[in-house]
C-alpha cells in the first residue's frame, strides 16, 4: 500500500487536495437541485474519506514531528505562509472528520427538508474548516480556519436547527468568537515579541515554538488568552453553558459534528499550541490545580446533570462535558499513557457520541419527541435500534472491549502517578456515567411498552444501519485492538511530552514502580 | 513630472490640478442644473455628469501620482505625496458610490432637484482640499466648504421633518466644531507664528510642548472629534445619520468621516510628531469611549438605520485606535481600515435605502426577515458586509482590524488591543441578528420583498464592493503595500522619531 501511495506521489498533494476538494464540492452542491445535491455531497464526502484513508498507511509512525508538510506563500512581507502538515495526533482528528462527514450526509438523508443543497454545501465547507484547523502550522492560517469554521456551523444550527435555534446559534457563535479574538491578540503579541528579538516577522508554528522562551515575561497572559479560547471550545467546566443549547438545537448532523469533531478542536489546541508554547505556565502549580479542578468538576458535574435530564439529547450533550473532562485530565497529567489515552478518548468519544446522536435523531424523526418519559420498551418493536443503542451507550460508559474503556483506563493509569487525588475523583465519574446512561437505556428500551404511539414504530432502515454500523465497528475495533492507533500516536505523544517537559515538576513517586 | 516648486504659480496649480479640474467641472454641472431642472431626467443627467467629473478627477489624480510629482522644500501649502493621492482616490470612490446609490433613489423619493449633485461635488472639493492641505488655513477652508455642502444635503428632503432636524442639528453642532477648530488654529499660530504644518512641526520639535500650542492641539482634537463623531462628541451623529436621506447618510459615514480622519492623521503626524506623548493617551481614551458607547448603544436599537449609525460611531473608535500608535504601521492601518469601512458602509446603508421602499420608513429586523430566500444575491452582499464590519477572517474588514491590532501591539498597547477585541465581540451582538433575520427567519409575508427594487447602478456598487471586500480579504498583499507607501509618505518627518521606537 505504502509503495503504491508513494508511486502516485500521495505525500505531496494529499493535504492540499483534502482542503480544497470539499470546498470546490460545496460550490457544486450548492447549485444542484435537492435530490442530486445530497447524492453529490455523499459521493464527494466518500471520495474525500477514501483519499484521507491513505494517510493511515502513508503516515510514518517513527517520525515524531510533522509530516506531509506543504508550504505556499500567502503574505510574505508579514511572515504569513500557508503552511500545513500533520502528526500522529492530527492524523486521527483528520480521519475522524473525514469519516464522520459521509455518515452525517447519509444520516441527514430524509430528515432535512428545506434548502437541502445549502445544508449539504455547508457540511462540506465545515469539513474544509475543520481540516484546516487540524492541519494548520501557521498561526495566522490556524486562526483563519478556526474562525471560518464558525460560519457554516452557525448556519447549520440557525437554519436547520430546532425551535430555539436562533438563540443557540448566536450563543455558540459569540462564545467562540470571544475566545478566539483574545487568542488573536495573544498570537499578535507573541509574533511581535519574537520579531523584536529575532528580527523576522513570522507566524510559522515552528519558528514561534523555537523562540517561545522570548515571551516568558508575558507568558501567563498569553497562555490565559489561548487557554480561554480552547477551554470554551472543549468546553471546560465553567465555560460549558453554550454546549447544551447548541447540541440540542442543532440538527442531528450538526450535533454529530459538534460533539465528534468541534469539541476536540479545544483539546487539540491545548496539545498543539497552548502547552508546547508555554509549558512553564501550563504546568505551574496554580494552573495545574485550576485545570485539574475544572476537569474533575466537569466530569462529576456533567455526569450529575446528565443524570436528571428528561431529554435524551441533552443527556448525551452533558455526557460530553464529562468525557472531555477526562481528556483534560489526561493532557495535564503529561505521561505517555495519559496523553495517548486522551487522544483515544477523543477518537472513542467521536465514535460513540456520534452514534448516540444519530440514533436519537432517528428516533426523533419517528416520534418527534426526545423525552425519556414518552418512551419505554422500544427494544421490543425496534430490536436493531435497541441493540445498537445499547452498544453505543456501553462504549460511551467505558465497558471493557469497547472504545471508551481503553482511553479512560489509560488516562486514569497515567494520571495516578502525578495527581492521585484527581484520578481518584475522576474514577467515580465512570460510575456516574454507567448510572446515567444505563438508566436512560432502561427507560428508553426496556420496561413496559405502554405508550400506544410507540407500538408501531418501525425498526432501523438499511440506510440508517449504514450510518450506525461503521461507527459500531469502529467502537469494537478500538476497544479490542487499539494497538495500531497507539502505535501511530506514540511518537507524537512523546514529542509533545518533550515539549511539555520544561514546565513539568519531577514526579516524586511512581506508584506502579513502588508496587513492583 | 518631478519636483514641484510650490512658490511658483505653475507649481502650485499643478499640485492642486485634480481639485482645480473638479472645481471647473462642478461649475459645469451647476450650469447644467440651472438650465434644466424641471424633469426627473435632468436630475439624472446631472448625476451622470457628476459621476463623469469624479472619474476625470480620479484619472488626473492617478496621472499626477504616476508622474512622480513631489515637493522638496518644506513650507508649501499643499502636500504632494502618496498619502494624499490615496486619500483623494478614497474620497472620490466614496463619492462615486454615493452618486450611484442616489440616482434612482432620489426619483423614488421624489427629491429630484438636480442641485443635489453639485452639492456633493462641492463637498468633495472641500474634502480634497482638506486631505491635500499642508497648512491649517487650507484645512479649515476645505472643512468649511465640505461642511456647508453637507449641512444642506442632510436637510435635502424638504418635506421630512426629521431631515430638516438633521440638517439643523448638524449645522449647529458643526458650527461649534468649526469654532473649536478655528480657535485651536489661532492658539497654535499664537504659539508658533505659522500655520504651515511642516513649519509647526519644526517649531515645536525638540523642546517641551508650549502650553499655548498644547491648548491649541486640544481644541483641534475636539474639533476633529466632533467631525468624525468620536465620543463624547458623537451625540449629533445618530440623529443626523437617521434623519438625513439614506444616500446622504452613506456619504457622511464614508467620505466625510474618511476626510476627517485622514486630515487629522496628517495634522498630528506632520505638525505634532513631537507632541505624540500628549495626544496618544487622549486618542486612546477617546477611542475606547467611542467603541464602547457606539457598540453598546447599537445593541439596543430597533431601527436598522439608527443601529448602523451607532455602529459607525463604534468604527470611529477603531479608527481612533489606529491613530494611537502614531507609527507607519498605524497610519497604514488607518488607510486600510477606511477603505474597508467605506466599502462596507456603501453596502450597508445602500441596501437599507432600497429595502426601505419609499417614504423613508423605519426598517427593522422583521423587514429583512427571509431576505436570504427571496433575494439571495442581495442578502449575500449584506451578509458579506456584516461579516466585514465584524472583522471576520476572509474579508477586508478582518485585514483592517488585524492591522490596527498589530499597530497597537507593536507600539506597546496590548490593553487597548484587548479592549478593541472585546468591543468587537459586543458588535457581534447586533451584526449577527441581521444575518440571522435574513437567513434563519421566515419572511413576514410571502411577497414582502417582491417590491424591493435594486436599480442597476446600485447593483454595481454592491457587487463591486462585495467582491473587493472578499478579494482583498483573501489576498491583501497589494493593498497592504499601497497603504504602507502612503503611510511612509506622511510619516517622512517622523522617520527620525520612528527610528527610536
Amino acid at each position: 500500500m505504502t509503495s503504491f501511495l508513494n508511486s502516485i506521489g500521495y505525500n505531496n498533494w494529499i493535504l492540499s487536495v483534502l482542503l480544497l476538494f470539499p470546498l470546490v464540492g460545496a460550490l457544486l452542491v450548492w447549485r444542484l437541485p435537492p435530490e442530486r445535491a445530497k447524492r453529490a455531497a455523499l459521493v464527494i464526502s466518500l471520495v474525500e474519506f477514501l483519499l484521507s484513508l491513505g494517510l493511515w498507511w502513508a503516515y510514518d509512525r517513527t517520525v515524531p514531528g510533522m509530516q506531509f508538510v506543504l508550504v505556499a506563500p500567502w503574505l510574505p512581507e508579514w511572515g504569513v505562509t500557508f503552511r500545513v502538515g500533520l502528526d500522529g495526533i492530527s492524523l486521527f482528528m483528520v480521519l475522524l472528520s473525514t469519516g464522520l462527514l459521509p455518515l452525517s450526509v447519509l444520516g441527514s438523508w430524509d430528515y432535512i427538508h428545506e434548502r437541502e443543497a445549502g445544508f449539504y454545501a455547508m457540511l462540506l465547507v465545515l469539513l474544509t474548516g475543520m481540516l484546516g484547523v487540524f492541519l494548520a502550522l501557521d498561526l495566522f492560517v490556524f486562526y483563519v480556519f478556526w474562525e471560518a469554521m464558525l460560519i457554516p456551523m452557525y448556519f447549520i444550527i440557525g437554519i436547520w436547527g430546532g425551535s430555539n435555534r436562533l438563540y443557540a446559534a448566536i450563543k455558540f457563535f459569540i462564545y467562540t468568537f470571544f475566545g478566539s479574538l483574545l487568542m488573536l491578540v495573544a498570537i499578535l503579541v507573541m509574533v511581535w515579541q519574537v520579531y523584536r528579538v529575532t528580527g523576522t516577522l513570522s507566524f510559522n508554528y515552528d519558528d514561534l515554538l523555537a523562540h517561545a522562551e522570548v515571551v516568558r515575561a508575558s507568558a501567563p497572559w498569553l497562555f490565559a488568552a489561548f487557554a480561554i479560547a480552547f477551554a470554551i471550545k472543549v468546553p471546560v467546566f465553567p465555560f460549558h453553558t453554550w454546549l447544551p443549547d447548541a447540541h440540542v438545537e442543532a440538527p442531528t448532523a450538526g450535533s454529530v459534528i459538534l460533539a465528534g469533531v468541534l469539541l476536540k478542536m479545544g483539546t487539540y489546541g491545548f496539545l498543539r499550541f497552548a502547552i508546547p508554547f508555554f509549558p512553564g505556565v501550563a504546568f505551574s502549580p496554580f494552573v495545574t490545580n485550576l485545570v485539574l479542578w475544572c476537569a474533575v468538576i466537569g466530569i462529576i458535574y456533567g455526569a450529575l446533570v446528565a443524570l436528571v435530564q428528561p431529554d435524551i439529547k441533552k443527556l448525551v450533550a452533558y455526557s460530553s462535558v464529562s468525557h472531555l473532562g477526562f481528556v483534560m485530565l489526561g493532557i495535564w497529567s503529561a505521561s505517555l499513557q495519559s496523553v495517548q489515552g486522551a487522544v483515544l478518548i477523543m477518537i472513542g468519544h467521536g465514535l460513540s457520541t456520534s452514534a448516540l446522536f444519530f440514533l436519537i435523531g432517528m428516533l426523533y424523526e419517528r416520534r418527534h419527541t426526545r423525552l425519556l418519559a414518552d418512551f419505554g420498551g422500544l427494544a421490543r418493536v425496534m430490536p436493531l435500534f435497541g441493540l445498537l443503542f445499547t452498544v453505543s451507550a456501553l462504549a460511551s460508559i467505558g465497558l471493557p472491549g469497547l472504545s471508551g474503556f481503553v482511553g479512560e483506563f489509560l488516562v486514569l493509569l497515567g494520571s495516578f502517578g502525578r495527581h492521585p487525588w484527581a484520578a481518584g475523583i475522576a474514577t467515580t465519574g465512570v460510575i456516574f456515567a454507567a448510572a446515567y446512561l444505563l438508566w436512560a437505556v432502561q427507560r428508553l428500551l426496556y420496561g413496559r411498552l405502554d405508550n400506544p404511539s410507540n407500538q408501531h414504530l418501525t425498526d432501523l432502515t438499511a440506510r440508517e444501519l449504514w450510518v450506525i454500523l461503521p461507527l459500531v465497528a469502529g467502537m469494537i475495533w478500538l476497544g479490542l485492538y487499539p494497538k495500531p492507533i497507539l502505535d501511530r500516536t506514540e511518537a507524537s505523544a512523546r514529542h509533545y511530552l518533550e515539549l511539555a517537559k520544561p514546565g513539568l515538576p519531577p514526579i516524586t513517586r511512581l506508584p506502579l514502580e513502588e508496587a513492583r | 513630472m518631478g519636483t514641484l516648486d510650490l512658490t511658483t504659480p505653475q507649481g502650485l496649480l499643478t499640485s492642486i490640478l485634480p481639485e482645480s479640474i473638479l472645481v471647473v467641472l462642478s461649475l459645469v454641472v451647476v450650469l447644467m442644473a440651472a438650465w434644466n431642472h424641471t424633469e426627473p431626467r435632468h436630475s439624472r443627467m446631472a448625476g451622470w455628469a457628476s459621476l463623469v467629473s469624479l472619474g476625470i478627477t480620479a484619472a488626473v489624480t492617478g496621472w499626477l501620482w504616476s508622474s512622480g510629482a513631489h515637493t522638496e522644500a518644506i513650507g508649501g501649502m499643499i502636500g504632494v505625496d502618496s498619502f494624499r493621492f490615496l486619500a483623494e482616490l478614497l474620497i472620490l470612490l466614496a463619492a462615486a458610490g454615493t452618486i450611484l446609490l442616489s440616482l434612482t433613489y432620489l426619483e423614488r423619493e421624489q427629491m429630484t432637484a438636480p442641485e443635489y449633485y453639485p452639492l456633493i461635488l462641492f463637498a468633495v472639493i472641500g474634502m480634497l482640499f482638506m486631505v491635500v492641505a499642508n497648512d491649517l488655513i487650507v484645512v479649515f477652508l476645505g472643512l468649511e466648504t465640505m461642511s456647508v455642502s453637507v449641512y444642506v444635503l442632510a436637510a435635502f428632503d424638504r418635506r421630512s421633518e426629521r431631515s430638516a432636524e438633521a440638517g439643523l442639528k448638524y449645522f449647529l453642532v458643526g458650527a461649534f466644531a468649526s469654532a473649536f477648530l478655528l480657535y485651536g488654529i489661532a492658539l497654535v499660530y499664537g504659539a508658533t507664528g505659522v500655520t504651515n504644518l511642516s513649519l509647526i512641526g519644526a517649531q515645536l520639535g525638540g523642546g517641551p510642548l508650549p502650553l499655548l500650542a498644547g491648548a491649541g492641539l486640544g481644541l483641534l482634537l475636539i474639533g476633529f472629534g466632533f467631525k468624525v463623531a468620536a465620543a463624547p462628541f458623537h451625540m449629533w451623529a445618530p440623529d443626523v445619520y437617521d434623519g438625513a436621506p439614506t444616500p446622504v447618510t452613506t456619504f457622511m459615514a464614508t467620505a466625510v468621516k474618511a476626510a476627517g480622519f485622514l486630515t487629522l492623521a496628517r495634522v498630528l503626524l506632520v505638525a505634532f510628531p513631537d507632541a505624540m506623548p500628549h495626544w496618544k493617551p487622549i486618542l486612546g481614551v477617546l477611542g475606547v469611549l467611542t467603541m464602547v458607547i457606539g457598540n453598546l448603544v447599537a445593541l439596543v436599537q430597533r431601527s436598522l438605520k439608527r443601529m448602523l449609525a451607532y455602529s459607525s460611531v463604534a468604527h470611529a473608535g477603531y479608527l481612533l485606535l489606529a491613530l494611537v500608535p502614531g507609527s507607519i504601521l498605524g497610519t497604514a492601518a488607518l488607510q486600510l481600515y477606511l477603505l474597508a469601512y467605506t466599502l462596507t458602509t456603501l453596502i450597508a446603508f445602500g441596501t437599507l435605502a432600497f429595502i426601505g421602499r419609499g417614504g423613508e420608513r423605519e426598517v427593522t429586523l422583521s423587514d429583512i426577515a427571509g431576505l436570504g430566500r427571496t433575494r439571495p444575491v442581495l442578502a449575500l452582499a449584506i451578509a458579506i458586509c456584516m461579516l466585514s464590519l465584524l472583522g471576520f477572517p476572509g474579508t477586508l474588514g478582518f485585514i483592517g482590524k488585524w492591522y490596527i491590532l498589530l499597530g497597537l501591539i507593536s507600539t506597546g498597547h496590548p490593553v487597548l488591543a484587548v479592549i478593541m477585541v472585546l468591543a468587537t465581540v459586543v458588535s457581534a451582538g447586533y451584526y449577527l441578528p441581521i444575518i440571522m433575520a435574513m437567513y434563519m427567519r421566515e419572511p413576514a409575508a410571502p411577497m414582502v420583498h417582491a417590491e424591493v427594487r435594486v436599480p442597476v447602478p446600485a447593483r454595481i456598487v454592491f457587487a463591486v464592493s462585495a467582491v473587493v471586500l472578499l478579494a482583498f480579504g483573501l489576498w491583501p498583499a497589494p493593498i497592504l503595500d499601497l497603504a504602507a507607501t502612503g503611510a511612509h509618505a506622511v510619516s517622512a518627518v517622523l522617520s527620525g522619531a520612528m527610528a527610536g521606537q
